[in-house]
């Protein structure tokens, strides 16, 4: 009977482990000022992860990336999460297709 | 300047430009097609019209014509691929549908591109006709990427 509660506080215990290791990270993100807020993102290499962009400016923002197939319009003062897959070690640029002026960011995957 | 001292400058010229056009070949572009990473999933017809009108530029199935290989339209042509494949490219549809709204909105952009007749560029129809859309593909294809695009944006972020 002991053994039988042991093995079942075990396997939830496991399970609970699993469910924490399965969660995404998610890192964030601003658009303010002109520039992108932090302009270097630093997420880990071999697992997915989110953005969450908010738009600080008065004008809709084009959060966009070639290498990495990712364009999301964001509204003044709106949020946004954006799903990104697993990436390899390396470092990704991502840019506001609306903003010519705006500084392109990178994304670096360790 | 004499006639003949014209006549001379003229052959001097073309000369000049021959030259100029045999260096250029050897400046090759690398005209690649890279494997797909998971194509876009449409209606036979739509997508019929797709790969007719739009693959070559906006996916890694472009069939490079023999002009492809022809100085300056080699880099021009090139050029078009890289950058229709950078901004829209049919075979990475998988990666742009990992994240749903990135997908929508592409759809989103399709449907707009192709309702006001925007693609492919004029200069392109004009050496490919079969690029030229018909006003029932144009329709078709506006109406089918608008419907794809509300079914896959979510109703919140």
């Amino acid at each position: 009977m002991v053994s039988k509660k042991i093995l079942v506080l075990g396997c939830l215990a496991a399970a609970i482990s699993a469910t924490a290791a399965q969660a995404e990270e998610i890192v964030e993100l601003r658009a303010a000022g002109g520039t992108f807020e932090p302009l270097r993102l630093a997420v880990p290499a071999g697992a997915p992860f989110k953005i969450k962009v908010t738009n600080g400016e008065k004008v809709p923002v084009e959060f966009e990336s070639f290498e990495l197939h990712r364009e999301r319009v964001v509204q003044p003062g709106d949020t946004i999460t954006v799903n990104m897959p697993a990436l390899s070690a390396g470092s990704y640029k991502f840019f506001d297709d609306f903003n010519d002026k705006t500084p392109q960011g990178e994304i670096v995957a360790k | 300047m004499s006639p003949s001292r014209f006549a001379t400058g003229g052959r001097r010229l073309t000369l000049a430009g021959a030259l100029v056009l045999a260096a250029a070949q050897l400046v090759r572009p690398a005209h690649t097609n890279p494997p797909s990473g998971g194509d876009l999933v449409a209606p036979a017809e739509a997508s019929k019209a797709l790969r007719r009108a739009c693959y070559d530029c906006h996916s890694n199935e472009t069939r490079w014509p023999w002009y492809a290989s022809v100085a300056p339209l080699s880099w021009l042509i090139q050029h078009d691929v890289d950058e229709g494949r950078r901004r829209l490219n049919f075979s990475s549809w998988q990666d742009y549908a990992s994240d749903p709204e990135t997908a929508a909105h592409k759809l989103e952009q399709i449907a707009k591109t192709v309702e006001r007749g925007d693609m492919a560029p004029w200069y392109y129809r004009l050496l490919h006709p079969s690029a030229r859309l018909g006003e029932e593909d144009r329709a078709r294809l506006a109406r089918w990427a608008a419907d794809e695009a509300r079914r896959l944006a979510a109703p919140q972020n």
